[in-house]
C-alpha cells in the first residue's frame, strides 16, 4: 500500500488509484466535475489541480514543481507529496469557477438539482461572490433528447461525463459534444435520441442541473427527500438503490454504490420500479367470502381463519395443500410462512411462484447486466423451500396438478408490479377448492377466492433478497404500508406465532440457526461522494 | 412536461438532406488502408462527401457513420468542430476573403466592397440564384501573397479589384488541378 503525503498529512492508499481518489477517500475535499471512478479520465474540468513535488531538473532535489497537475490523472506513487491547500491551487480553483459561471443562468430557485448541485457547492466554497461578466450570456434552447431526459444546456459545465457514460457503460454513444470552445454543447444526433436501458443514469452523474429526469422535473426540492437504503426488485441482479421519500410518497430512486453488483448505475427498470406503489388500483382491505360474496374483514380474523382452515384440510398431513411462495417475497417472509405451514401441514407442497422472464440477460460493455428474470428473490425463496424439506414443486408442475384437481387448498402469494393472473391462469386455479391470494392487485380469480389479502409493496416492507449470484442483501422500509394493509413480514410473523414487531434482522438471526446463508448479509462499502 | 423544449428525438425527412452516392462511399473505403482504424478516416471521408454534395447533410453524416462503423453522433461531433465543413447548402462558389492583418493592409477591404457591390450580398450570405456565397475568414495562410481570396478550394493570391471582376465572371475560377480530397494525406509515391 503506497503512502503519500497530502497537505503535510501522510495517508495510506490503495494501489493504482488517482491522487484525487486517494484524497477523497482520506476525507479531503477536492473539487472536481469530470472525474468519475466508473468512467475514463479526461482531466478536462481543471478543478482538481494540485501542487506536486518533483525532482528539480538541475539539482535533482525534490521541490514543488512550478506548474499544477490534474490530480485525477496522476496515479499515486509511494512517497509522493502533494498539496491542495496552497495559494497557487486556490487561485486556480477560483479562476476556473469564475469561468464556469460566465454563462450560467443562475436559476437555482427553479432548478431540480439545487441542493445537490456541485456548481452551487463549489461556487459557495471557491467561486466569486459577484460576476464580472457584463456581456450577454450564451443562451441555448432546452432540448428534448430522449424519453426520460431533458437537456438544459445553459447549466452545463461540459464535464462530458454523460458522453463518456453513453460511450463506455451503455455502449450506445448517443450523446456527443458539438461545436467548440465557448459554443460547445452536448447534443444527440437529430432523430437518434438517448434511448438505452441505462439512460437515466446520466441525470445522476451530471454534477449540475443540465440533464434532467422528466419524471422528477419540478416535483420536489431535493433537501426535503429522505433516502432509504433499499434493493431494486426489478430484476434478479438485486441492484442496490436509495429510495427518496417525502410526504409518504416515493419521488425517485437513485443508484447506491455496490462493488459486487451494480457499481454506480441502475437500469431504468429499477429506477422507475416504484410507480405501481402509488397506484389507486391497489388492494387495501382483507376480504373473506361470506355467503358467496367477498366481504371486508379484519387481519386477526384472517389469521384465525387460515389456521383453522389449514388444520381442517391438513388433517392428513396436508398432501392436498399447496403454498405458492412468490419470488417477490423477501427471504424472511418466505421462511416465516414456510415454517408456519410445516408445523401444521408437514406434507404440504411448496411451490416456487411464477417467475417473470423477459428476453435474455443484457450485458453492457463495462459488465453491467440487466437480468432477464424480472423478480428479485427466486434464489432466496428456492433456498428456503429446499431447507424446509418435504414435497415441493415448480410453478408448471403446480399448474398441471392444480388443473388435475389435486389440491383442495392453496395459499398463493403475488406481489408483482403488474396484475399477473390472466383468465387462463384463473381457470386453472379455480380447480382448487379454497384459494387464498395474497397480492397487490385485484384479479380474474376474485370470484373464486376464499380470502383476498392485500399485500404491501417492497417499499413498505423490510427484509432481504438473494440475488441471482446468491448474494443476500438487506433492504429497509421507506414508507409505512398503505392504510388497511399489514406488512407481509408482520402478517407472517404473527401467523407463525411470534409476538411483537417484525424486524427482519431479528428474523434473520432465527433463520441463521437453520440456514447459515442468511446469517450474514452483504452491505456494500461506503464510497466517498464523487460529485455524484 | 412544463417546459418548451426543441425536439431532438425526431427529425423531418426534408431536414435530412441528400445522402452520398455509392461511388463516394467506395471512394471513402479506398482510404481505409491508409489509416490505422476506420474512425481515423473521418476527415477525408467528410471532405469527399463535401466534394460531392457541397456540404455535409445530416443524411451524409449518417451514411459516413455507417461506412466508418461509428455512431452518427461521432460524425456530427467532428463536422461541427471544424468551420470548413458546411452543414447547410451553400452557393456553388464559396468566396472566402481574408480579413486578417496582412491582407487588410494590402487592401482586402476594397475587395470586400467590390464583392458586396457586385453580388449584392454581405458576409455569410448567399446570392438568390445560389451561385455565390460570401464569407470572411481569419487567415488563409498566404500572408506573403495578400490580399487573398479563396473560391471554394482554389486560392487566388495578390488579388486586385479588377481581378475580382475577372474571378467572379470566370466559370473555372474554382477549378483545382486535382480535387482536394485526392491530395489529402496521400500515401508516399513508390
Amino acid at each position: 500500500m503506497p503512502k503519500i503525503t497530502i497537505d503535510g498529512k501522510t495517508v495510506e492508499c490503495r494501489e493504482n488509484i488517482p491522487v484525487l481518489r486517494a484524497a477523497l477517500e482520506a476525507g479531503f475535499e477536492v473539487p472536481h466535475y469530470c472525474y468519475h471512478p466508473g468512467l475514463s479520465v479526461v482531466a478536462s474540468c481543471r478543478l482538481c489541480l494540485m501542487q506536486m513535488k518533483m525532482p528539480h531538473p538541475k539539482t535533482k532535489e525534490l521541490d514543488w514543481a512550478p506548474k499544477l497537475f490534474p490530480s485525477c490523472q496522476t496515479p499515486v506513487k509511494d512517497g509522493m507529496e502533494v498539496k491542495f491547500d496552497s495559494q497557487l491551487v486556490h487561485n486556480n480553483t477560483n479562476h476556473v469557477m469564475e469561468y464556469y459561471l460566465i454563462n450560467h443562468p443562475l436559476d437555482c430557485p427553479v432548478c431540480d438539482k439545487a441542493g445537490e448541485c456541485y456548481l452551487q457547492d463549489y461556487t459557495e466554497d471557491y467561486g466569486p461572490a459577484t460576476s464580472r461578466m457584463v456581456e450577454e450570456k450564451n443562451k441555448n434552447p432546452k432540448k428534448d433528447i430522449g424519453s426520460q431526459t431533458l437537456l438544459y444546456q445553459d447549466r452545463c459545465v461540459l464535464c462530458t461525463r454523460c458522453v463518456r457514460f453513453t460511450q463506455e457503460v451503455a455502449g450506445t454513444s448517443e450523446l456527443t459534444v458539438i461545436n467548440r470552445g465557448n459554443r460547445g454543447e452536448i447534443d444527440v444526433f437529430p432523430g437518434e435520441p438517448l434511448e438505452n436501458p441505462l439512460q437515466a443514469n446520466v441525470v445522476d452523474i451530471c454534477p449540475v442541473g443540465a440533464l434532467l429526469d422528466k419524471n422528477f422535473l419540478f416535483q420536489q426540492r431535493v433537501w426535503l427527500l429522505k433516502p432509504t437504503k433499499s434493493v431494486s426488485p426489478a430484476d434478479a441482479r438485486g441492484s442496490t438503490v436509495y429510495i427518496d421519500v417525502n410526504d409518504d410518497r416515493v419521488w425517485r430512486i437513485r443508484p447506491r454504490f455496490n462493488e459486487k453488483v451494480n457499481e454506480w448505475w441502475i437500469s431504468d427498470e429499477s429506477r422507475f420500479s416504484w410507480q405501481h406503489v402509488h397506484s389507486p388500483d391497489r388492494l387495501n382491505i382483507p376480504m373473506i367470502r361470506e355467503e358467496s360474496a367477498l366481504r371486508p374483514t379484519r387481519w386477526p380474523v384472517v389469521q384465525e381463519q387460515i389456521r383453522a382452515q389449514l388444520n381442517t384440510v391438513a388433517s392428513d398431513g396436508g398432501s392436498r395443500v399447496a403454498i405458492v411462495l412468490s419470488p417477490m417475497m423477501s427471504c424472511e417472509e418466505a421462511w416465516l410462512l414456510a415454517s408456519f405451514v410445516r408445523q401444521s401441514a408437514p406434507q404440504a407442497t411448496f411451490v416456487i411462484g411464477y417467475v417473470p422472464v423477459e428476453g435474455t440477460d443484457q450485458t453492457f460493455p463495462k459488465g453491467f447486466v440487466i437480468s432477464a428474470e424480472k423478480c428479485p428473490n427466486r434464489r432466496g425463496v428456492e433456498t428456503v423451500i429446499e431447507q424446509a424439506g418435504g414435497p415441493s414443486a415448480s410453478w408448471d408442475e403446480f399448474l398441471t396438478k392444480a388443473g388435475g384437481g389435486e389440491y383442495r387448498f392453496a395459499l398463493v402469494t403475488g406481489g408483482y408490479p403488474k396484475a399477473w393472473i390472466d383468465s387462463t391462469l384463473a381457470d386453472t386455479l379455480r380447480k382448487i377448492e379454497t384459494v387464498v391470494l395474497h397480492d397487490v392487485w385485484a384479479s380474474a380469480l376474485d370470484d373464486h377466492l376464499w380470502l383476498q389479502l392485500p399485500s404491501a409493496t417492497w417499499v413498505e416492507r423490510e427484509g432481504s433478497f438473494m440475488n441471482a449470484d446468491g448474494l443476500v442483501q438487506p433492504f429497509d422500509r421507506a414508507l409505512k404500508p398503505l392504510d388497511g394493509v399489514v406488512g407481509d413480514g408482520q402478517f407472517y410473523y404473527e401467523l407463525a406465532g411470534h409476538q411483537g414487531l417484525f424486524r427482519s434482522r431479528k428474523v434473520r438471526e432465527l433463520m441463521a440457526a437453520e440456514l447459515p446463508t442468511f446469517g450474514e448479509v452483504f452491505v456494500p462499502r461506503e464510497e466517498p461522494e464523487y460529485a455524484h | 412536461m412544463s417546459w418548451n423544449a426543441i425536439d431532438r428525438k425526431t427529425v423531418p425527412a426534408e431536414e435530412m438532406g441528400p445522402g452520398i452516392s455509392e461511388a463516394t462511399k467506395e471512394k471513402i473505403r479506398s482510404f481505409f488502408p491508409r489509416y490505422p482504424s476506420k474512425q481515423a478516416c473521418m476527415l477525408p471521408a467528410l471532405h469527399i462527401a463535401q466534394d460531392e454534395l457541397g456540404y455535409v447533410s445530416l443524411q451524409a453524416m449518417r451514411d459516413i457513420a455507417q461506412v466508418l462503423e461509428l455512431p452518427p453522433a461521432a460524425v456530427m461531433d467532428v463536422v461541427s468542430f471544424y468551420t470548413h465543413f458546411w452543414t447547410h447548402p451553400r452557393g456553388e462558389k464559396m468566396l472566402m476573403l481574408c480579413r486578417s492583418l496582412t491582407c487588410e493592409l494590402l487592401g482586402s477591404e476594397k475587395l470586400r466592397a467590390r464583392i458586396e457591390e457586385k453580388l449584392g450580398i454581405g458576409d455569410h450570405e448567399t446570392t438568390p440564384d445560389g451561385k455565390f456565397s460570401f464569407m470572411t475568414e481569419e487567415c488563409l495562410a498566404a500572408c506573403d501573397h495578400g490580399p487573398c481570396l479563396m473560391v471554394n478550394e482554389k486560392m487566388h493570391k495578390c488579388v486586385s479589384v479588377e481581378d475580382v471582376d475577372r474571378i467572379l465572371d470566370d466559370p473555372a475560377s474554382d477549378r483545382l488541378d486535382i480535387p482536394r480530397s485526392d491530395t489529402y494525406d496521400a500515401p508516399p509515391k513508390a
